[in-house]
């Protein structure tokens, strides 16, 4: 006999969860109308792209602009797609030399900004070093770093280091010296050492502040990547535009500049990724 | 006994270029155990001595003992329980979390505490937090923020616990609430607690002793025993005894206010 058969007691106990079971499917739907809401959320830049893609496309086959001034979306989307693995080593040293020069851009700076903040006169002796190098057009100094560093990806990752460094260093300063005065009179009330307020306050404290400017470093290194191609390469997306642009190419120079902005764009989105993750906490999130 | 004796102590502080006096010559003594308030006009300087109390500030003149020892030494032995004015909660941290913070900072001080230690789950649902444990406070009410940070003083097994003006920022509702939850943990834990107000009923139905201040410069005027039963329940507040002590700490300081 099947022992799963149920008496009658146990049928009303089912009927009576009647409402649980309705509930259960609830994180299904949430999951449903979450999918929604992110097809929701892309649907409209995506049809504006779309848009913006046919009245280019209507306006070249309309007033007849030639292919060396401005090439056609479908043409441009045409090169990328049928040489896509003609520029699949580009974008790999390019966006590696972005990313190793964020890291090493934000290492620096997080370094950095707990010395300054932990101390006026380093601050006052440093900072002004901070700002003069970043006032300085970044494109002024990358030919000097292909002279000293050579045609490799070395300079590229320095420029774009040096390209991210600037805003983390100011807002880790911000993110280490913005602490709650409550919070941190409590922790000196249990006699915490500088150490252990740094580690249990000001660290997590600055987070929102950090991951805030990785969104703008990550860009910025990005752009130091390219630049540090244009001034001297062989190789990289931005040296993909300079060469196609000299040669008239404008097809290809237009697929290297796409493929940047959706470089730029899943890079940053990664941030963003990880700000939703780590900050969940914080009340702005 | 005395458990914290204050003898003749001032503290200045510099304000717009000139000494302001903070604190003159205070003398007080507060017994082991024992629940007492500190109310006055706001510049008063009760805040300052609840710092001195707690190791936070320093005063220029005058003795201060706290259980036999300096005020830093008992803070470098984590013996302070402190609850400002704002809860101290750190918003990366769930409830559970920021009840911990005493145990996580400090540790090589930690001598005898530990079997003063509360449970702080038991705590917390003593307050009807239990379901909000591994909430952050984001989520949760200005009041039950407060809560957190009052059963955290409890919890973390310190014997003088320092609350300044802990219910100002509630509304009078939560207040009332929170006054009643709080007097009831104190009768069960009997700790040492120093509680700055500027609400009088809230000092009559807390304290064991009133200490009435003045402001410029911030001094002593009088200090109320307060003879009501305990446990206190929520009657006292009605009844006539409780009334008189109201009346008398406000004619008190009136009377301070206009001369």
């Amino acid at each position: 006999m099947n022992p799963s058969i149920p008496k009658s007691g146990s049928v009303q106990a089912s009927q009576a969860k009647q409402p649980a079971a309705t509930r259960i499917k609830l994180p299904e739907d949430r999951f449903d109308s979450r999918l929604k809401r992110t097809g929701f959320n892309l649907l409209p830049p995506l049809l504006t792209f779309v848009l913006i893609f046919v009245l280019w496309e209507a306006l070249i086959w309309l007033l007849d602009i030639k292919l060396v001034i401005l090439p056609a979306p479908s043409g441009i989307f045409g090169e990328l797609f049928g040489e896509f693995s003609f520029y699949l080593p580009h974008i790999w040293l390019t966006f590696y030399e972005a990313v190793l020069g964020f890291m090493l851009g934000m290492a620096a700076a997080l370094l950095l900004g707990v010395l300054m903040s932990q101390s006026r006169l380093l601050e006052r002796a440093l900072l002004p070093v901070a700002v003069m190098a970043n006032v300085t057009p970044i494109v002024a100094i990358a030919p000097l770093f292909i002279i000293w560093f050579g045609f490799g990806a070395l300079p590229k990752v320095l420029i774009s280091a040096i390209c991210a460094f600037f805003p983390m260093l100011i807002n880790s300063i911000t993110g280490f010296r913005a602490i709650d005065d409550n919070n941190h009179e409590y922790l000196k009330s249990l006699h915490a050492s500088r150490f252990e307020i740094f580690l249990k306050l000001r660290l997590p404290n600055s987070l929102p502040f950090i991951l805030s400017a990785a969104r703008t470093c990550m860009s910025m290194s990005v752009i130091g990547a390219v630049v540090g191609e244009m001034s001297g390469a062989s190789k990289g997306l931005g040296n993909v535009i300079m060469v196609s642009s000299n040669y008239m190419q404008m097809e290809r120079t237009f697929a290297a500049i796409f493929l940047l902005a959706i470089m730029g764009i899943g890079l940053t989105s990664l941030v963003r990724l990880a700000e939703r993750k780590l900050l969940h906490w914080h009340s702005a999130e | 006994m005395s458990y914290i004796s204050i003898s003749n102590l001032s503290k200045r502080f510099v304000r717009r270029g000139q000494w302001t006096e903070a604190l003159s010559s205070v003398d007080l003594n507060i017994a082991k155990g024992s629940f007492v308030s500190f109310i006055g006009p706001s510049g008063c300087g009760k805040s300052t001595l609840l710092r001195i109390i707690g190791g936070l500030m320093k005063a220029e003149e005058g003795g201060i003992k706290v259980g036999g020892r300096s005020p830093q030494e008992m803070q470098a032995d984590k013996q302070f329980g402190f609850v400002p004015q704002a809860p101290a909660l750190f918003p990366w941290r769930t409830v559970l979390q920021n009840m911990n913070l005493p145990r996580e900072v400090n540790k090589r001080s930690r001598t005898d505490l530990a079997e003063d230690e509360a449970d702080p789950i038991e705590l917390l649902q003593a307050v009807g937090l239990g379901d909000f444990l591994h909430a952050y406070p984001k989520e949760l009410s200005g009041g039950m923020r407060q809560r957190v940070g009052i059963v955290r003083a409890f919890a973390s097994g310190a014997p003088i616990l320092l609350m300044d003006e802990p219910f100002s920022a509630l509304d009078e509702i939560t207040r009332e609430v929170l006054m009643h939850q709080l007097v009831r943990i104190w009768e069960q834990h009997k700790k040492t607690v120093i509680f700055v107000t500027h609400n009088i009923q809230e000092a009559v139905y807390l304290s064991d002793q009133v200490v009435i201040m003045s402001s410029r410069p911030g001094r002593i005027s009088r200090v109320v025993d307060i003879d009501l039963p305990r446990p206190r329940g929520e009657k006292i507040i009605e009844s006539p005894e409780f009334y008189q002590y109201v009346v008398r700490l406000r004619e008190s300081l009136r009377e301070r206010w206009e001369a």
